[in-house]
């Protein structure tokens, strides 16, 4: 083993070099600017005037809740969702397997604003498709957007829609690197099918659970496009507006740089604290 | 006919009957975005339930070029994502191949920050990017905007670092021992190893560039500068605009990638599943 | 052309030391094998002359020139790797001549080169194809071609014939050897193989735990075995090893009496420090050196486990009434139908307790 400074860095010095000048940097300034009144000119240092804000101001607990409702319900069902799709895909018995891919992959390749003005369509209230169905099975139509609760729903259904999938890839590979013999032993066993799964596939797939919730929960937590353009701007009356919403508004709407970079640092620590009990509520036993 | 393959053929029937119907469902959205794409504003909102495609799509076209420049702006697209895929391939191999070949002090120091950012939300850095971008640099609504700050990705060096690391290394020294300088080794000997999964890579990368909204919607928000997304995403929520022309920008956008799908599936699967597999 | 010397060379890997201070001096033109069992560093050796590997202490110098700091292309060294490390996605021509085109050789000697290297190995109608498109003997002649064409002073071997059947390897090793004879260039060959060593080297380098056992000409080894590793390492089917106890001494010999056997006694001269009566020996006797009964020093009867056939010769895998195995090597004529024979150790070795020869 030689080292090799010079070169090694002679490789890795446009990236770091984006790295430092797009991220690291970044990191500490939107930490530094959270502690600066920034609707002045110039800007002043005030340690408790956005974080006093922040901790006071109701929109800030508005988006707080609705980001952690969506989190706390899609996540889970998104991932079981993918976990059913990808082990139903691993199935022998499967005919046609290229077509059902195709069928919940697809959504991966969709954009979130192609999908957005789709959804607004589909699920508008006297012509969208869903409620035509409704009424035609004899259902009331629902008022998907001027009511909290079903525009809640149809956030987590779009969002559901467009990931669902591409956890699924995720867990298939993950799945298919399970030794088969492991299943054949257990057959030979007598332990059932549904079994084999609680018993086998499930403990064995775990790590690649674990790293599709992380995943998953730190793209939730930053939830923007949806609410933004399926429920026009986090709709009706802030009944689904989130963080990365409000960050928008503050941000760049108001100009407010400050707020923004607190409610940025306030979705970094959730994230990070949420992964890290994550991770360590899923440890492998020593 | 035996009990076992008899029992093999009603699991078979049971799973296809709960997948078909699910499957369906999936499909929906987006057979319904090109049934919408060919069919009149009026037919749209119109109380009949309509599944089948019609014929307005030219017309629909006209109406969508007229409410935006989307013509231009997917130039600007297909641009931007082709400049950015190869940039950020080419950054990212390199990387990679830093990563995997070389013994270097500080190695430990940045493998641990590549990981540490696949955990800590963009939201953290938009707004400094922003202003640094827009206000210290005056690079809002241009290209380079568009295209550098987004190159730094963490999963990206992780999949080709270990793409590299799996090649037999006896065949980086036979090159090094004939002489050959380490950047022609990487050119000539690693990455034409490495074409699956370049691949796999460029295509996760042109469709992330292609489909990124936030960034673009913040740093190139004037007309003439918009992503085809941003032009798109414009459209929604105006109260006089042709739906029927914003479907059909909906459909130009995710049709060509649809195809892509279909056509290297392999690779796109590949590039998505490498965060699972260590 | 150049000799190759390597001076108190230690290799490190952290706190490890894996190379104790190794000492080898090779002459030019020599073919010097280096052969151990696996994690002896000899593969690590190798490399470190290549140039792969830091060196941890001491100094390598080729042609008179030290090298520690010199990078692999300057060293005047090519390199076969065991993996044959042919790139996959050249064809042969390509794969010959890569090396010399990317450090900007004249094209008209490239193709000189390359054409000569295809000569020497008859691969000329091979050039167009890809390594997969290759058996492993081909695969092995275009990772010595590419060697070839470096015309460098010296040339590496890294366990190059490992992954070829038994067969194609006799016929590579002497190719090496026609090759070796042709170039009259330097060459480093490591190996596992006590066979390979034996048969290709001029001296043979015998490491074991990062240590040099001993130096020596492949016959000299045989026949004048330092310790009792070299000397069970060199020879196949291998020394044995017979547990004695010396019961008497002058000045100039030892008698020493094999452990359950009392009648079977050796003397045998020294010429160094004779052991105390009562030290514990060890006697080793090579298959091909137990005579009838009667014919040496000492006679003893054995039990017939498994007598193996090979034609000319039958080795006949007996034990001692003590309970030690033995390998005796007979002419299949002389191999007896009981279940006990008697043999006479006509020459044999003597090792202290350390394994240390005795001479």
């Amino acid at each position: 083993m030689r080292y090799q400074n010079a070169t090694a860095y002679r490789f890795l010095t446009p990236y770091l070099l984006i790295f430092a000048i797009f991220w690291v940097w970044p990191i500490i300034s939107s930490f530094m600017i959270s502690f600066q009144a920034t609707r002045t000119v110039p800007w002043r240092f005030a340690p408790t005037f956005n974080w006093g804000r922040l901790i006071g101001d109701p929109a800030f607990f508005n988006a707080l809740k609705n980001t952690l409702l969506i989190l706390v319900i899609q996540v889970p069902v998104m991932i079981s969702l993918a976990i059913v799709m990808a082990v139903l895909l691993n199935s022998p018995l499967l005919k046609a397997r290229a077509l059902y891919r195709f069928a919940f992959f697809a959504p991966v390749v969709v954009g979130e604003v192609a999908y957005s003005a789709v959804f607004r369509l589909m699920f508008n209230l006297d012509f969208g498709i869903i409620n035509k169905l409704l009424a035609g099975v004899g259902l009331v139509k629902i008022d998907w957007f001027s009511n909290v609760t079903p525009a809640m729903a149809l956030i987590m259904i779009a969002v559901t829609w467009r990931w669902a999938g591409y956890n699924a890839i995720i867990l298939l590979a993950g799945l298919q690197s399970i030794p088969e013999d492991v299943y054949e032993a257990a057959t030979l066993d007598r332990v059932s099918k549904v079994k084999q799964f609680f018993y086998i596939t499930l403990p064995l797939l775990k790590p690649v659970i674990v790293f599709c919730a992380v995943l998953s929960i730190i793209g939730t937590m930053q939830l923007f496009t949806e609410p933004f353009l399926i429920t026009e701007r986090g709709g009706p009356g802030g009944g689904t507006e989130t963080l990365g919403l409000l960050l928008y508004r503050q941000g760049f709407r108001s100009l407010n740089f400050g707020y923004a970079s607190a409610v940025a640092y306030t979705m970094a620590g959730l994230a990070i604290t949420i992964t890290l009990v994550q991770l360590w509520l899923t440890r492998e036993p020593k | 006919m035996s009990s076992l393959s008899q029992r093999r053929l009603g699991r078979s029937l049971l799973l296809h009957l709960f997948l078909t119907p699910l499957a369906v469902i999936w499909l929906f959205p987006l057979w319904m975005m090109i049934v919408f794409s060919t069919m009149p504003d009026n037919g749209i909102f119109s109380p009949g339930i309509e599944l089948l495609p019609h014929d307005n799509f030219l017309a629909n076209f006209h109406n969508l070029q007229r409410d935006t420049d989307f013509v231009g702006a997917i130039g600007i697209s297909v641009s931007v994502a082709v400049t950015y895929t190869v940039l950020s391939v080419l950054l990212t191999s390199m990387a990679g191949w830093a990563l995997a070949r070389y013994h270097f002090v500080g190695k430990g120091f940045v493998v641990a920050i590549i990981l540490g950012t696949i955990t800590l939300p963009y939201a953290v850095v938009l707004i400094p990017q922003f202003i640094m971008v827009a206000r210290d640099f005056q690079l809002a609504n241009t290209w380079v905007a568009l295209i550098v700050p987004p190159l730094f990705n963490s999963l990206g060096v992780l999949f080709m670092r270990q793409a590299f690391s799996m090649m037999p290394h006896d065949l980086f020294d036979a090159a090094r021992v004939e002489g050959v300088k380490e950047w022609r080794i990487f050119l000539f000997v690693a990455l034409p190893l490495a074409r699956p999964m370049l691949a796999a890579l460029a295509i996760i990368l042109f469709l992330a560039s292609w489909n990124n909204y936030l960034w673009p919607l913040l740093i190139n928000s004037q007309p003439g500068a918009m992503t085809a997304p941003v032009a798109l995403g414009t459209l929604i929520g105006l109260t006089k605009v042709s739906w029927g022309g914003l479907m059909v920008g909906a459909v130009m956008l995710t049709v060509p990638m649809l195809v892509v799908f279909v056509l290297l599936q392999r690779h796109f699967i590949a590039g998505i599943a490498a965060g699972a597999v260590k | 052309m150049a000799a190759v010397t390597l001076t108190n060379v230690i290799k490190r890997f952290g706190v490890y030391e894996i190379i104790h201070g190794a000492n080898i001096d090779i002459a030019d033109g020599e073919f010097v094998v280096f052969v151990g069992p696996s994690g002896c560093g000899k593969s690590t050796l190798l490399r470190m002359i290549a140039g792969l590997e830091d060196i941890s202490g001491g100094e390598i110098a080729i042609g008179g020139k030290v090298m520690n700091d010199v990078e692999p292309a300057d060293r005047g060294i090519a390199m076969v790797f065991q993996s044959y490390a042919l790139y996959p996605h050249m064809t042969v021509g390509q794969n010959l001549s890569f090396g010399l085109r990317m450090t900007g050789n004249p094209k008209e000697d490239t193709d000189r080169r390359v054409k000569r290297a295809s000569e020497i190995l008859r691969i000329s109608e091979l050039m167009a194809r890809r390594p997969k498109q290759l058996s492993g003997g081909q695969r092995q002649r275009v990772a010595i071609g590419r060697a070839i064409v470096r015309e460098p002073q010296v040339f590496l071997f890294d366990e190059p014939l490992s992954n070829l059947d038994a067969e194609l390897r006799v016929q590579m090793r002497v190719e090496i050897s026609r090759l070796h004879k042709e170039l009259g260039t330097t060459m480093i060959y490591v190996t596992h193989d006590q066979t390979e060593a034996m048969t290709l080297a001029d001296r043979i380098v015998v490491l074991r735990g990062g240590h040099v056992e001993q130096i020596g000409r492949p016959l000299d080894l045989y026949d004048n075995p330092d310790n009792q590793f070299v000397a069970g390492f060199v020879g196949s089917p291998k020394m044995n090893f017979i547990k004695g106890r010396v019961v008497g001494r002058n000045t100039r010999s030892v008698t020493v009496e094999l452990v359950g056997e009392e009648k079977a006694r050796i003397i045998q001269p020294l010429a160094g420090a004779v052991p105390e009566t009562g030290a514990k020996v060890i006697v080793g006797v090579r298959p091909e050196h137990f005579g009838n009964a009667g014919e040496g020093d000492a006679d003893l009867t054995v039990g017939i486990d498994v007598v193996e056939h090979l034609g000319g010769t039958s080795f006949i895998y007996a034990r001692t009434a003590h309970g030690e195995d033995l390998v005796i090597q007979r002419d299949a004529a002389k191999v007896p139908e009981t279940s006990e024979i008697t043999v006479s150790i006509r020459k044999s070795y003597l090792f202290d307790e350390n394994g240390q020869r005795l001479r």
